[in-house]
């Protein structure tokens, strides 16, 4: 018998505080909503943030449901998943502009091949199973064609 | 709650990572799995390295098969520490258990972080005689240096030799 590498696993199972802005965009979340906060100056950001970044100024309280559909405003392909990536095939790596937000958040889109890919392209949220509170309440984002629905 | 505001979020950190043994290393593991141990003897001081370097760190020379020299499989424990395992996740310890440095008979140096066995563990003390409760031959492992005994020595247990005195290993604790 050869001699194997030896395996070995280091984990760290961290639990954060939240603040009141993801907070409240995570407990959307695991209601099924994409929530985005209002600045000052009336942008919808998404994922949101507690300072507008364009001023610095504290945002208000304001939030404002999205989606669950919207555009792709950038891509990358991922070939070979990692083990810890978040789709066992190959998949992109998205900035998806929602519909009624002014900012993209990146998220995995699942569109089965490079090809059907595009910058502009319409998609929407695919939900996990079971939501908790957490960004992989979002499984991925997949092409949505509004006429085929 | 299902209901309840979202206020922590789970965010596990997890490395997984495989270590390759070098040429050395896995010389040093076929032998543990033939139920040897063995050292690097220095032709120039005559220290012997356990598990072997490859050279000797004080002479500032190399050593190679050439200096293979056998080790005991008994020695004595020069400091051990007791664990009471906090049951922390992912914890595989239940019972309190004693580890400890062991200079090994023919090595300079202690090997660290060894389980002792079929003994209770306040009875375990500084110059204990102790040699290798040895897995059986099918389950050695044999792996890079730092785990190899633990891949092929279940633990030590104490061998019914009388202790040694503090002065005969004091040099050698560490």
């Amino acid at each position: 018998m050869a001699v194997q590498p030896s395996t070995y696993k280091l984990e760290f199972p961290y639990k954060r505080s939240l603040g009141p802005v993801v907070g409240t965009f995570l407990t959307g979340l695991r209601d099924r909503k994409i929530l985005g906060i209002c600045t000052s100056a009336g942008r919808v950001l998404v994922p949101p943030l507690e300072y507008d970044p364009e001023t610095g100024d504290a945002n208000p309280d304001d939030w404002r449901e999205v989606g669950p559909s919207g555009a792709v405003e950038g891509w990358t392909w991922v070939e070979k998943p990692g083990p810890k990536q978040p789709l066992g095939h190959a998949f992109a790596w998205a900035l998806v502009k929602l519909d009624g937000a002014d900012t993209a958040m990146l998220h995995a889109l699942d569109a089965g091949s490079i090809d059907r890919v595009q910058t502009g392209m319409r998609v929407r949220a695919r939900w996990a199973a079971e939501t908790r509170g957490h960004i992989t309440d979002i499984e991925c984002f997949e092409p949505f064609d509004p006429a085929e629905s | 709650m299902a209901d309840e505001p979202v206020t922590t979020m789970e965010q596990m950190v997890s490395l997984e990572y495989k270590i390759h043994s070098t040429p050395l290393q896995r010389s040093y593991g076929r032998a543990l799995r033939e139920g040897r141990i063995t050292g690097h003897k220095c032709p120039e001081c005559s220290l012997v390295y356990s598990p072997p370097t490859g050279f000797c760190s004080l002479c500032v020379v190399p050593t190679s098969e050439q200096h293979e020299v056998e080790i005991a499989d008994r020695g004595t424990i020069t400091s051990f520490t007791i664990v009471d395992p906090i049951q922390y996740r992912g914890q595989e310890e239940r019972e309190v258990y004693a580890l400890a440095s062991i200079l090994l008979d023919g090595a300079s140096g202690s090997i660290g972080q060894q389980r002792i066995g079929d003994v209770a563990p306040d009875e375990v003390r500084m110059g204990m005689r102790v040699e290798a409760a040895w897995l059986p031959e099918e389950e050695r492992k044999g792996g890079a240096a730092q785990a190899a005994l633990g891949g092929a020595i279940r633990h030590w247990r104490p061998n019914g030799e009388p202790d040694r005195p503090l002065e005969e290993f004091a040099e050698h604790i560490i």
